[in-house]
């Protein structure tokens, strides 16, 4: 099965811009208006004898500035603590969970400053996973728009003035039995649960309201009903054979994704000989990154989602013999899918999944159901472990904001949640908080709409600046600790909730206590131990077994009355931004989304097969309105879009944030609902209309530069993979001429041009597993927290002037016949582009052994080391660009700017709070020098010093780069060859799935990928 | 400079001068010195208080008797309720003085030692307004010498010139002859330029090669530091603390030990000896007290302060931020001594000084020359035996045959 990929949209219509474009990879003039005077440049009178006179002024002042070096204070501690040597770093086990994403990690210090994330791997739950938001939350802690004192009534105050005015109002309050509401998104600390209730019980009148922004709350309903639990399980992807995920994100947003991710790709990965992998079939509308990764993809419309849960449910039941329920009808070809699904659910009962993101009591039921019928509770789904990580009651929520907007409520706390901004009626919850409410406080460590309308502002630390506790999963408990002395006069809300109920004890000493009479009562442990290892575990209950007892009648019922007219609208979280919390945050802004590779603004997805027939162009701006709702938003043709669909992401459209996310894309919680008990993710009924607008500036990272119609990803299915292990990984022959006329047929590799290096100690390299990798996007986040890679902005993007070392292609296929994309006419293979399948390849600097860069530098800036590095000297680097046209890879990002103390990018690296977080031991590239991925060579050096000071041999897997540390699934691995029994070793080979990219230039790089094996066969649906 | 001069100058007259006073009383303080110096500086000083009383005279406030018996288990003595011991005891924060297994003669010695040295002088300290009976010699500099030749050569030209002048006048006046047209001296200059084309032209070319060559070196030197010895906020002296009393580089630098930064010691580093030592040789109090005021450390009482400032050095050393350098890898992997790079600081810089001129063509030499010595490191094992079977021996291996000049290994 040969395929053909393209890198967008614009590749397979061949554009006639893309065509421009993709020859040149930089295809801009050089930015000259902003070197010479606007002034000199309208005239053209900038004569060269002026410039050489400018040159010879420069060199005059660089040399006379030159010649008398600055004073340089030092400043050593006064009483230095015992722990900090200046130069090494230190790493302190920690805890990070913000209502929404969770992750047990390991700050890295250095001098005091926390400047890297990596995963704990000690945690049951996360184990070593981190994702791409909690990856760049350190950056948020750095965020200059953070609140620096109390507020009251929009004014900074003092918190003397602000704990006085809350507590005199909190009395009165309660004096007249007002009641006092605390809104807060899910909490799973247990201590803050305490203190919460501590404060309950001083001001009785008081009660918690928790609710998700993207909420689940559905599903917990449902277990109730189900099951008499309200609960959500824990779920074992790594134990199924075959998921089935109904609009369920479950790799990169639903839920616990780090865990997901990590359990999923057990099941996909094909090391060591091993022949089987899970089967995994996505239902769903917009094109997910878990989608993306399927085996099988149905496309749906969200109003058939119900529709789609009973005919499963009725597929599988006719199977086992249990009674049907009513299920409306399917086209054809889904019925046909869903029958073959249902089969290969029954052929592994026990040890398959079925998972659903609908926030819908009634289709949650339906899975239930499924689940039940297939026995898959007690192994693939635990009940009695329960995971914590959405706790949100939508009943609830609905019942304060009718207690609200009738002007019951006297007092509102709103803690780490947004509801102005995240509610889908966020505007009139905000009136009716300044205009009915005595007494509103927000805790946000940082503005957002709703602290903007609270009276008084109580900001928290942030999580590094903070104790914590969290308890994920039920026994499963992490600790965090703070890394820094707080930045700000900030207060931990829980410090804050104590005082004002006259318990003024600091918040460490309260959860320590706690631990001791809650916790350790039922396990002995030590508090200290806990705190170095940042994760204690009670032991796991015995998971059973349970049988639905929902009257499924009902919910089909309920289902059967599910219908929307016209286009639907699909609101679905990114990688980057999420519930859009972090918003503010410049590494996550620029992250490319997986599937579109945006950056800087989110749009509305449509299906090719839509906009053609409506005539929709990407970057056209579009009205989108359902009901009394009306945004505008740019069109992305987005292919797997399901047809009749559009999709919109949460997260963008923030108005009080900071100046990185203010008024960056448009703000769709609006179009949620909050209707039959449950908030609803999407939207029927939609009117999509095209404005005389003009076409908006999308800043993609993809489409600039291509290496179409070659063998870029290898690709194969687990059939041919089976028959043959080599399937899809065949190697490129070069026909030479030998002697008289006489052709032989060769590899690539063994036509060499140049010799072989002397290898040193180390050979340094990488194994990409394409199975494994998910696209999520991780890695990039690390890299850029790592190497100190500059956050570009969304105009330099467009140019395609991001700095990322590390990037993720992703490439659509297509089925399409080879010999008609051969003859030239790449726009023949059009048709099967609207529902395609994904692969996804991280590509970062090839570490070529013969690589072309290192022969075209003329000042020899970038070398190759006896370790398998090529080496990249900055201080040497004149800036020619020869290395970046050279290098068949594209991975050579060029300094267009400085990008730091520069106005212009005004981002992290332009003022002295965000500088923190840079990683003192790489330097900060200035302008006009080409950079590229080191293999994170400071991590290398480090690692190899600590063996030489102990006098030992590197162990195997002690170094890694930030990208291979980071990767939640394990895809990247990092090692020595000349370790004999390395991992890097045991992953290569090159008569099974490992190949070199674009193998046939035989540049011999020492990173390889592994052949992408789809579990895709004859007698089962692809 | 002047100030070691002036030490020794002072060592040798007290010295002298205690000799000459002091040879008399007992042979024992000289074991009494060894012994006093062992057991009781951490508490006691002669003349002043420091965690215990001074001891000057105390001869004469107790009877040897009991200092005996005190000093060998002063605990005992407070037992009995000794007037005396129990209000030192309560005057000294209560801080009881450890039982000394010392004899009864070492006792002795301790004390007759305590007298000899409360019956020297105070040292005369340099700078200190009362110190002046020595006479302080200052050296005199080369230059003012050769200033003093070139104005006494001045003046003998001069007044031979008028000389001369006055006798061609005269000779003139007494052969009857013209006085000369008077030239201007613009007019005597260019006929003698005229006169000389050689000359001036050896002259001009001479003059051009020395500004070319001149002008080449002091381009090349721009941004070099070498040389760099900033005045530095306290007067601490190398020479004294790693040359004269031998503290080793690392107790103070300690982070060239673990890793990328040697680093200046804490303030706390020097407390302990400073706690302690709290007159110096040099200086007396006055630098030992800008140690104390940074920390609002109270002599006194022994205790600390709220009022911390940090101490501002100077820094000396100053790599550009693009070089990674790791001392760890030097000192303790390559087991470079300090005074490789940094020079003889124990013996000739009292304040530290940039020896190296740390230019990268200083550090590439270095590692094309210096052998490495891997036996008896397992990390080079392997490495080792491949590199010896390349190069056959272990006197051709230098830093540059593991990859010490590759690009990455200090720059990233």
């Amino acid at each position: 099965m040969s395929k053909k990929y393209w890198k967008g949209v614009e590749e397979l219509r061949n554009d006639a811009e893309f065509v421009r474009l993709k020859n040149n990879e930089f295809y801009e003039n050089l930015p000259l208006d902003q070197v010479i005077e606007k002034k000199a440049q309208d005239v053209n009178t900038t004569p060269r004898r002026d410039f050489l006179k400018f040159l010879g002024f420069s060199v005059a002042a660089a040399s006379l500035a030159a010649c008398e070096a600055p004073v340089r204070k030092t400043i050593p501690y006064l009483i230095r603590p015992d722990q900090i040597t200046p130069g090494i770093a230190n790493w302190y086990a920690s805890s990070y969970f913000d209502g929404y994403d969770y992750c047990s990690v390991i700050v890295k210090t250095r001098e005091g400053r926390p400047i890297k994330l990596e995963g704990n791997p000690l945690n049951a739950v996360t184990k070593g996973g981190v994702n791409a938001r909690v990856q760049a939350s350190i950056l948020s802690l750095y965020d200059d728009a953070r609140y620096k004192t109390p507020i009251s009534g929009g004014n900074p105050s003092s918190w003397e003035v602000t704990d006085k005015a809350i507590i005199e109002k909190l009395t009165a309050i309660a004096v007249k039995g007002g009641k006092i509401r605390i809104l807060s998104s899910t909490i799973i600390s247990p201590s803050t649960k305490k203190v919460i209730a501590d404060f309950a019980a001083k001001y009785p009148t008081t009660k918690h309201v928790v609710y998700d922004s993207v909420s689940a709350s559905a599903m917990r309903q449902a277990n109730q009903e189900s099951f008499g639990l309200n609960v959500i399980p824990s779920y074992n992807f790594d134990k199924a054979n075959v998921i089935v995920a109904l609009d369920a994100d479950f790799l990169v947003n639903w839920i616990s994704p780090v865990e997901h991710a990590r359990q999923y790709a057990e099941t996909r990965k094909l090391n060591g000989g091993k022949k089987s992998m899970s089967r995994h079939i996505q239902v769903e509308s917009a094109l997910s990154v878990t989608g993306s990764n399927a085996d099988l993809r149905i496309p749906v419309k969200p109003s058939q989602q119900g529709a789609v849960a009973a005919n499963l449910y009725n597929a599988v039941a006719a199977g086992t013999g249990a009674s049907a329920i009513a299920a409306s009808a399917l086209d054809a070809e889904t019925v046909k899918k869903i029958a073959s699904v249902a089969k290969e659910l029954l052929e592994n009962k026990g040890k398959s999944l079925v998972v659903c993101g609908v926030n819908n009591t009634a289709i949650q039921n339906v899975v239930n159901g499924i689940n039940s019928l297939l026995d898959n509770y007690g192994t693939t789904i635990d009940l009695d472990n329960a995971n914590h990580l959405r706790q949100g009651s939508d009943t609830d929520l609905t019942a304060f904001l009718d207690e609200l907007n009738k002007g019951e409520v006297a007092a509102v706390f709103v803690y780490n949640s947004n509801p102005v901004y995240t509610l889908p009626n966020g505007a009139a919850f905000a009136e009716a908080l300044t205009k009915k409410v005595e007494l509103s406080v927000s805790f946000s460590d940082r503005p957002d709409e709703t602290s903007a309308v609270c009276n008084y502002v109580s900001p928290d630390h942030h999580a590094f600046e903070s104790w914590s506790d969290a308890e994920p999963r039920t026994g499963i408990y992490s600790v965090g600790q703070p890394t820094i002395a707080p930045l700000f006069s900030t207060r931990q809300a829980e410090e804050s909730l104590l005082l004002w109920s006259g318990n003024p004890t600091n918040f460490h000493d309260y959860m320590a206590a706690y631990w001791s009479s809650a916790i350790f009562s039922k396990t002995s442990g030590s508090w200290n131990k806990v705190l170095q290892d940042g994760v204690f575990e009670l032991p796991a209950a015995v998971t059973k077994n349970y049988k639905t007892s929902a009257n499924l009648n009902t919910s089909a019922e309920a289902i059967g009355k599910m219908s929307a007219s016209g286009f639907e609208l699909v609101i679905y979280e990114k990688v980057g931004l999420g519930n859009g919390q972090q918003a503010n945050n410049p590494w996550l802004q620029e992250l490319p989304d997986p599937i579109s590779k945006v950056t800087w603004d989110n749009y509305i997805a449509v299906s090719p097969k839509d906009a053609r027939e409506k005539g929709w162009k990407q970057g056209n701006v579009v009205t989108v309105k359902a009901g009394t709702i009306s945004v505008k938003a740019p069109v992305v043709i987005q292919p797997g879009q399901a047809f009749g669909t559009a999709s919109l992401a949460i997260g963008y459209g923030r108005t009080v944030a900071g100046r990185v996310a203010d008024n960056r894309g448009v703000n769709a919680y609006p179009f949620t609902s909050l209707t039959g008990g449950n908030i609803n993710m999407s939207v029927g009924g939609v009117d999509i209309q095209k404005t005389a607008d003009e076409d908006y500036m999308l800043a993609a990272t993809q489409t600039h530069h291509t290496m179409m119609g070659r063998a870029i990803v290898k690709e194969t299915s687990l059939a041919e993979y089976i028959k043959d292990p080599k399937a899809g990984n065949e190697d490129e022959l070069l026909t030479i001429k030998v002697g008289k006329g006489e052709e032989v047929k060769k590899k690539a590799g063994d036509l060499n041009l140049w010799g072989d290096f002397d290898n040193g100690n180390h050979h340094w390299g990488m194994s990409i597993d394409l199975n494994s990798c998910i696209g999520c996007g991780a890695c990039v986040v690390a890299c850029t927290a790592e190497n100190n890679v500059s956050v570009v902005g969304k105009d330099e993007v467009n140019r395609s002037r991001e700095m990322h070392w590390i990037r993720i292609d992703r490439y659509y296929s297509s089925d399409a016949d080879p010999k008609e994309g051969e003859s030239g006419d790449i726009k023949k293979m059009e048709d099967p582009s609207d529902m395609p399948r994904v692969v996804f390849q991280p590509v970062m600097c090839q570490h070529c052994a013969h690589a072309p860069c290192e022969t075209v530098c003329p000042v020899i800036a970038t070398s190759h080391s006896s370790e398998g590095l090529n080496q990249m000297t900055y201080n040497r680097c004149v800036g020619t660009r020869y290395c970046a046209n050279n290098c068949p890879y594209k991975v050579r990002r060029f300094n267009w700017f400085r990008y730091t103390d520069n106005p212009q990018f005004d981002f992290n690296m332009n003022n002295d709070l965000g500088k923190m977080v840079l990683n003192p031991d790489v330097v900060v590239r200035s302008r006009g020098v080409m950079e590229k991925c080191s293999m994170c060579v400071q991590r290398l050096q480090d690692g190899k010093l600590t063996a030489k000071k102990e006098g030992r041999k590197l162990v195997d897997g002690e170094v890694k780069t930030a990208c291979a540390q980071s990767c939640p699934t394990h895809a990247i691995t990092f090692g020595d060859y000349n370790i004999p029994d390395s991992e890097l070793n045991k992953m290569w080979n090159p008569d099974e799935r490992s190949y070199h990219l674009l193998g046939e230039l035989n540049v011999q790089p020492n990173v390889y990928y592994q052949t992408k094996v789809r579990n895709i066969e004859e007698g089962k649906e692809a | 400079m002047s100030n070691r001069y002036i030490t020794r100058h002072i060592t040798f007259l007290v010295t002298v001068i205690s000799i000459a006073l002091f040879s008399f009383t007992s042979a024992n303080a000289q074991d009494g010195e060894a012994l006093f110096k062992a057991n009781c500086t951490s508490c006691h000083a002669v003349k002043e208080k420091m965690i215990g009383p001074a001891l000057k005279g105390i001869g004469n406030r107790r009877s040897e008797e009991w200092l005996i018996k005190w000093i060998k288990n002063s605990q005992a003595v407070l037992k009995t309720g000794d007037e005396y011991a129990v209000k030192i005891f309560n005057d000294y924060n209560k801080v009881a003085m450890p039982s000394f297994g010392l004899k009864d003669e070492e006792v002795k010695a301790i004390l007759a030692y305590v007298k000899a040295e409360e019956q020297k002088p105070d040292a005369p300290v340099a700078g200190a307004p009362a110190g002046g009976t020595t006479p302080v010699q200052e050296s005199q500099p080369i230059w003012l010498y050769l200033l003093i030749a070139a104005s006494i050569l001045y003046l003998l030209s001069a007044v031979l010139g008028r000389v001369q002048h006055t006798l061609a006048r005269t000779v003139r006046q007494n052969e009857g002859l013209p006085e000369p047209a008077p030239k201007t001296r613009w007019e005597s200059f260019r006929h003698w330029f005229r006169n000389n084309k050689k000359l001036v032209a050896v002259i001009l070319i001479f003059l051009t090669l020395y500004g070319s060559v001149k002008g080449w070196y002091s381009l090349q030197s721009i941004g070099i530091s070498q040389g760099y010895t900033p005045e530095q906020p306290i007067a601490y002296s190398h020479i004294l603390h790693a040359g004269d009393l031998q503290i080793p580089c690392v107790y103070c630098h300690s982070g060239a030990e673990r890793g990328k930064v040697a680093g200046i010691p804490s303030a706390n580093v020097c407390m302990n000896c400073h706690k302690y030592v709290r007159k110096g040789p040099t200086t007396g109090t006055a630098e030992i007290a800008k140690i104390y005021k940074a920390l609002d450390y109270d002599p006194d009482k022994g205790t600390y302060g709220p009022n911390q400032t940090p101490i501002q050095w100077v820094r000396v050393h100053n790599l550009p931020d693009l070089a990674y350098f790791n001392h760890a890898q030097h000192y303790v992997v390559g087991k470079v001594a300090c005074q490789t790079c940094h020079g003889p600081v124990q013996d000739s810089m009292t304040v530290a000084g940039q020896y190296s001129p740390l230019t990268m063509g200083w550090c590439i030499n270095c590692h094309r020359t210096t052998k490495v010595n891997m036996a008896g490191n397992a990390y080079y094992n392997d490495f080792h035996k491949q590199l010896l079977s390349k190069y056959g021996a272990d006197s051709l291996l230098t830093v540059q045959t593991i990859g010490g000049l590759e690009c990455a290994r200090c720059h990233y």
